[in-house]
């Protein structure tokens, strides 16, 4: 029911933005849709008040733009949701931890990998790195790397 | 980073005899610290535990403060964020101090060592002396149980010399 | 003196470093705790100890190659993030996988959730004080580790899955060993409630010790044990079921407080429905190929992501991973239950007492590394 109603409010919300659905379950979730980096917060609002929990953060960096990917899930009934936001290499997106408080970490965790600063989180001290790191290993300028793609490579 | 050597620890006029006992002494109740990493922590547990029974040794007694513990068994991947952490638990244990490194990650980095590898410190030895290496990942208990009879040989200079000793090698050990 | 951080009443705030080493941080945990007296108003977790850069290993290596780390990723539950790998590489590149593989991965996977908590139950109540409860654990545990041992051949970090099923078939030595352990634990669970579940000095050192209410358990991704303590039935072996959970009979046990107390029982109570489910599995066990023919050696799955949660010992986890077509993922994303688990603890220590903060991080089950990645 309440996958029902977020998908209705989502759709009217944010009308240019489609959802894509997956009948296949690779990807682990419902459906998912690509929002415009101003809309993060207005979309975790959504979600908190639909009684999603935030399951985790994490990004992907491309040779263009870095990846946010937000996975939402319910409790019950069980539905993932993926939220994916193109974010520029020099743009900073919103925090949404005043919304989900476990967002704090989540984002130090993404903001230690990648160097994304998130605007309006209080807290950016590294979490894993140790607390003088000045670089962020999962960029694909960071050290051995396999490949780095534009993001159409991969996504078409 | 530098290599350490051993700091000398003992006095400067020794006498032979007394050294002797003591060291008997010594390698037969060693203190480890209880202190974990990673996974091989796991296996010092259950080595410490009901079927190993690490007290059969006099290596029982897992001391929670370094000041109290005479083996720092480094058990687990040594991160960056935590080596500093470990080099002052080194140099906060009294005199004499033995190091055991416990499985392949304290030993040069193990399953974790690659090219540009940035989280980890690859190898015990760069930040504390070590005196024992025991492989494995993680080394089963009964490899950590020759671990520290190897120490309390190497302790009293000798399996021959260690009259205490409970485990008697079957043969080919040295004397 | 003016500096010092003071409360209303004008008595001094200390702080308190727990860790990193701690015999009951369980690892390297460290926690900054700012104290009143013998309450705590400021709790401050303080993580990374055990960062080896998983999540960067996965992207330089071949899907294969990544396998031995799943294991070490969380040690006490290894086969359950090697056999979530295999999952979420198997949806990925499309790979059938034979019945009765499905079967014995279901066997060991919960075999050693069984080892993962007995190893919780004992050092948890080393923690607060009871140290007989560890040996009697370990010696149970030691018997998982021996039935594990005959087919994986490793005590601990098991590499013992394959893309397209097992590497090793189970034979009757394995399903003997594991009916005794079956019938061994049939009297072992009364034991252990004679000795701690009715204990007076456990209820009082758990009960009302560290509440986690639903809310609070959805503001901060708290899954697992720790949530189903607090009523929420969630569960993903139930919710997603995958290889063959839909099939088995089991039942979820949940709390009602979400308090030490009801993490305990929730977990002692999975024990035993971990326990049927192995029961049901070996009378269930099919026979056939144990791994699907024809995997290739070096497996290039098509471009796309895949994100596939599993249970865990401590939760939902999951592995996210975008293909490129490459023979490596071009992004490994580990999501890990205890880092939710750990992060509430920023709100649930602040108001109890230094005491009570061993035995809530006791009971909530954390493995470090696991956060750590």
């Amino acid at each position: 029911m309440m996958l029902k109603d977020i998908e209705a409010r989502m759709q009217a919300k944010f009308a240019d933005s489609p959802l894509k659905r997956d009948e296949t379950g690779v990807t682990g979730a419902r459906w998912s849709v690509e929002l415009p980096i101003s809309a993060i917060r207005e979309a975790a609002m959504e979600f908190n008040g639909a009684g999603f929990f935030l399951e985790s953060i994490t990004a992907l960096d491309f040779e263009d733009t870095f990846e946010l990917v937000y996975h939402y899930n319910c409790f019950e009934p069980a539905s993932r949701v993926t939220v994916r936001v193109l974010c520029g290499h020099d743009q900073s997106p919103a925090s949404v931890c005043d919304i989900f408080r476990g967002a704090v970490w989540l984002e130090r965790e993404v903001h230690d990998f990648f160097g994304i600063k998130f605007a309006g989180n209080p807290d950016m001290r590294p979490l894993l790195l140790p607390e003088d790191a000045d670089y962020h290993p999962l960029k694909k300028t960071f050290g051995k790397v396999g490949a780095y793609h534009k993001r159409e490579v991969i996504y078409g | 980073m530098e290599k350490k050597v051993r700091e000398p620890g003992g006095p400067p006029v020794q006498f032979a005899l007394l050294d002797d006992i003591l060291n008997l002494a010594r390698a037969n109740s060693l203190w480890p610290m209880t202190f974990g990493l990673a996974c091989c922590a796991i296996e010092m547990m259950a080595a410490g535990a009901s079927r190993f029974d690490l007290d059969r040794l006099g290596a029982g007694v897992f001391r929670p403060s370094p000041r109290q513990s005479d083996v720092m068994i480094v058990a687990g991947t040594i991160a960056k964020k935590m080596a500093p952490a470990i080099q002052m638990l080194w140099e906060q244990m009294p005199n004499p101090k033995w190091c055991i490194a416990m499985g392949n990650c304290a030993i040069s980095g193990g399953p974790f060592a690659y090219e540009e590898q940035y989280a980890i410190v690859p190898g015990a030895h760069l930040i504390v002396p070590v005196d024992i290496v025991i492989p494995g990942c993680p080394p089963r208990p009964e490899a950590l149980i020759q671990g520290l009879l190897a120490l309390e040989d190497k302790i009293t200079k000798g399996e021959g010399r260690n009259v205490l000793r409970r485990f008697k090698r079957v043969s080919g050990g040295e004397s | 003196m003016d500096e010092l951080v003071r409360n209303e009443a004008g008595d001094r705030i200390y702080s308190l470093n727990l860790g990193p080493q701690h015999p009951s941080t369980h690892g390297v945990l460290r926690i900054l705790l700012d104290l009143d007296g013998e309450y705590i108003v400021k709790a401050d977790p303080v993580i990374g100890y055990g960062h080896r850069g998983h999540e960067k290993m996965g992207e330089n290596r071949q899907y294969k190659q990544f396998l031995p780390n799943t294991s070490r990723i969380d040690y006490l539950s290894g086969l359950l993030y090697n056999h979530g790998f295999v999952l979420a590489v198997e949806k990925l590149a499309g790979i059938k996988v034979p019945e009765r593989a499905k079967f014995i991965r279901v066997i060991a996977a919960e075999l050693n959730r069984i080892s993962s908590h007995l190893l919780w139950f004992g050092t948890y109540l080393l923690d607060i004080g009871g140290i007989t409860p560890f040996l009697y654990a370990f010696d149970d545990r030691e018997h998982i580790l021996d039935i594990l041992d005959t087919i994986t051949g490793s005590r601990l970090t098991y590499s013992y899955c394959r893309f397209g099923g097992v590497c090793r078939d189970i034979d009757w030595k394995f399903i003997e060993m594991s009916r005794a352990f079956l019938k061994r634990m049939e009297a072992r669970w009364a034991d252990y409630e004679a000795l701690v579940t009715k204990n007076v000095i456990f209820i009082h050192r758990t009960r009302d010790v560290g509440v986690i209410d639903r809310e609070l358990a959805r503001q901060y991704g708290v899954t697992g044990p720790n949530l189903r303590a607090c009523g929420v039935p969630f569960d993903v072996r139930r919710s997603e079921p995958y290889e063959v959970y839909d099939r088995l009979d089991f039942e979820i046990p949940t709390g009602t407080k979400g308090d030490a107390l009801d993490r305990y029982n929730v977990r002692f109570r999975e024990m035993q429905q971990s326990c049927r489910i192995i029961d049901q599995a070996l009378d269930q066990l099919p026979e056939g190929e144990v791994l699907a023919p024809k995997v290739p050696q070096k497996l290039s799955p098509p471009k796309g992501e895949v994100y596939s949660a599993f249970e865990s010992a401590r939760g939902l986890s999951a592995y996210y991973m975008v293909s490129d077509g490459s023979s490596g993922p071009y992004r490994c994303h580990i999501r890990v239950p205890s880092f939710g688990n750990l992060n509430v603890l920023n709100d649930v220590l602040p108001g109890t007492l230094v005491a009570d903060a061993i035995s809530i991080l006791g009971s909530i089950d954390v493995v470090i590394p696991e956060i750590d990645r």
